[in-house]
């Protein structure tokens, strides 16, 4: 089956990050496929390249880009959510005049459409928020 | 259809699932919801002929799955939960 | 039954303490945008977004009033509300936006099954 999930907690501030991922690796174990992983809503704060916690903790954006890597997931960012809470890709920093940058591949900044593309392409959509 | 509830069990979106529940649906507690275990007249528990799990890991993690194997409440581990998902084509998150 | 091609979004947040409601109408109206059929069920908090006296309060805040009626707009008619939402919050129908309509609590189950897809926020 291809399942999609939707994302809306930030990582160290709420469970949902955590209960996807450990969900994702589950599903993944069966033999099912995750056609793609929509951050939304406070889910945007998972993608931060600047992410930075101690060692003894989990990087969740780690976790999510070995996903990536190791069953091609698609990592998508809503990019209106992603942009009003400071986090975008050096092609938005640079159409908005800013220096720095902290969205990097694999995830990629894509608009509400693809949410709504993902839920009705999908078999199985889930929400962790 | 199955809800996932991650919410303590008398929080609004408790009480928003309840007042959603058919009777042939299907109820997931996770995270903060396994705290349902503490409360033997939660609704969750009498109302409804839903079937209702509990994660066993966060029920774990939150130091009542002794009690929930004591009162034989339904655990199921990821395998389940990956499970519930399969048997249930529409799913709804109540946070 | 099931009606492929609609959508349930559920507001379950009031205005101004997040943006969850602010998000979760996005979804409405970009659903819309792209020709799809959209209900919206303000269930809990998210009632009183519908407070027609609702205004800008702080300078720097963004109203949500204004999405609210933008919603015709897009086609997006059918706003529903459960009678005993209304009832917990000491809130009559009259003021409410135009166009809300007041539903049975005990139709919210079968609410739930009629919809191919079911986004709450």
């Amino acid at each position: 089956m291809e399942y999609g999930l939707l994302i809306m907690g930030a990582p160290y501030s709420s469970a949902a990050p955590h209960s996807a991922l450990r969900f994702a690796s589950a599903v993944l174990s069966k033999g099912h496929r995750i056609a793609g992983i929509f951050f939304y809503q406070d889910g945007v704060h998972n993608a931060s390249s600047l992410m930075t916690p101690p060692q003894d903790e989990l990087n969740m954006r780690e976790a999510w880009i070995e996903l990536h890597q190791q069953h091609n997931v698609a990592l998508d960012v809503c990019i209106a959510a992603a942009l009003r809470r400071g986090l975008m890709s050096e092609l938005e920093a640079k159409r908005h005049g800013l220096v720095n940058f902290n969205i990097e591949a694999p995830f990629e900044l894509t608009g509400l459409g693809q949410l709504l593309e993902l839920q009705q392409r999908c078999d199985r959509f889930m929400t962790f928020a | 259809m199955l809800h996932i509830l991650n919410k303590p069990p008398h929080s609004d979106a408790a009480k928003q699932l309840l007042l959603a529940l058919s009777a042939d649906d299907t109820v997931l507690l996770i995270e903060d919801a396994v705290q349902a275990v503490l409360y033997p007249d939660w609704q969750g528990w009498t109302v409804s002929s839903a079937a209702v799990f509990l994660l066993a890991e966060d029920a774990v993690s939150r130091g009542v799955y002794s009690l929930a194997n004591v009162k034989g409440l339904p655990l199921v581990e990821m395998d389940g939960f990956v499970e519930l998902t399969e048997q249930n084509e529409r799913i709804i998150s109540w946070y | 039954m099931t009606r492929e091609n609609e959508r349930l979004v559920v507001i379950r947040h009031a205005p101004y303490s997040s943006n969850q409601l602010r998000e979760g109408l996005d979804v409405a109206l970009v659903t819309a945008a792209f020709g799809g059929s959209v209900s919206l069920l303000f269930l809990g908090q998210g009632v009183l977004a519908l407070l027609k006296e609702q205004t800008v309060g702080a300078p720097g805040q963004k109203a949500t009033l204004p999405t609210i009626d933008m919603l015709e707009m897009y086609d997006i008619e059918n706003l529903l509300v459960p009678a005993e939402t209304l009832q917990a919050f000491n809130i009559t129908s009259d003021q409410l936006v135009e166009g809300v309509t007041v539903i049975p609590t005990s139709e919210l189950p079968s609410l739930f099954q009629r919809y191919a897809s079911v986004l709450n926020f």
